[in-house]
């Protein structure tokens, strides 16, 4: 399932997919691979978009 | 061990210890890196457990084949042969899954570093098959070892630019 939010959250911040995967550490097809729902990634990694992005993991990763 | 024989094992290993200091120099110009995020480690974990089974596979096959067909190849050219198609195997399915190159690789760089290393070894299998070294009474002699390095640097190359291409296409459509 697309992640909408994470990309919502980056565009908020007029972030590019490269810019945000040079932040957190991760090739830019990563992102994108989880911006297309391909990829789950670890809490490590979740938690290090979150703290870019200025949002809580419910409100990136939780599918309530 | 005669002189053709003690000349042979000092041009071997003349040429690993060659081999080995050109890979540590490129690892020290950062051409050449190990720095991959977790999906791309994921994904070479999946990509490396193909090429095993693939080397497990195409090990047995050559064994069977020379019991079978008798010598065609020679021992050192068999072996890698097994290892060039593992190795495709590893390659292919870690470009398809974007994690070949790592996140300082640039790529390319690599590219024209392999189309150099293909350009070279197939040159070399060229040469052998019109001097008619690279087969011998039937056996396809060790000197074919360049044409197949050249052959696999190929195949990774041209599997890199076309999977680039499509990817490109795909995420303009997006």
């Amino acid at each position: 399932m697309k992640n909408l939010r994470l990309k919502a959250a980056r565009a908020a911040l007029d972030l590019s997919q490269q810019q945000l995967a040079d932040d957190v550490g991760v090739s830019r097809q990563t992102i994108n691979a989880i911006e297309k729902g391909d990829y789950n990634p670890t809490i490590k990694l979740c938690a290090a978009i979150c703290r870019r992005l200025g949002k809580t993991l419910d409100e990136l990763f939780w599918e309530g | 061990m005669d002189n053709y024989h003690t000349g042979l094992a000092l041009g071997v290993a003349a040429g690993i210890l060659a081999g080995l200091l050109i890979v540590a120099l490129l690892f020290k110009k950062k051409v050449l890196d190990m720095h991959f995020d977790e999906r791309q480690e994921r994904a070479r974990g999946k990509a490396f457990q193909y090429g095993f089974f693939t080397l497990l596979v195409t090990t047995y096959a050559y064994g069977v084949s020379d019991m079978v067909l008798g010598r065609w190849c020679d021992v050192l050219t068999g072996v890698t042969i097994c290892l060039a198609v593992s190795l495709c195997v590893f390659a292919v399915t870690c470009i398809l899954k974007d994690a070949y190159l790592s996140l300082r690789e640039k790529p390319r760089t690599v590219m024209t570093m392999f189309a150099l290393i293909s350009a070279m070894n197939l040159g070399f299998g060229v040469m052998y098959a019109l001097s008619g070294g690279l087969v011998e009474d039937g056996v396809l002699t060790f000197r074919a070892v360049n044409p197949v390095i050249g052959f696999v640097t190929l195949v990774i190359l041209i599997v890199y630019i076309v999977n680039h291409l499509l990817r490109s296409r795909e995420e303009e459509a997006e």
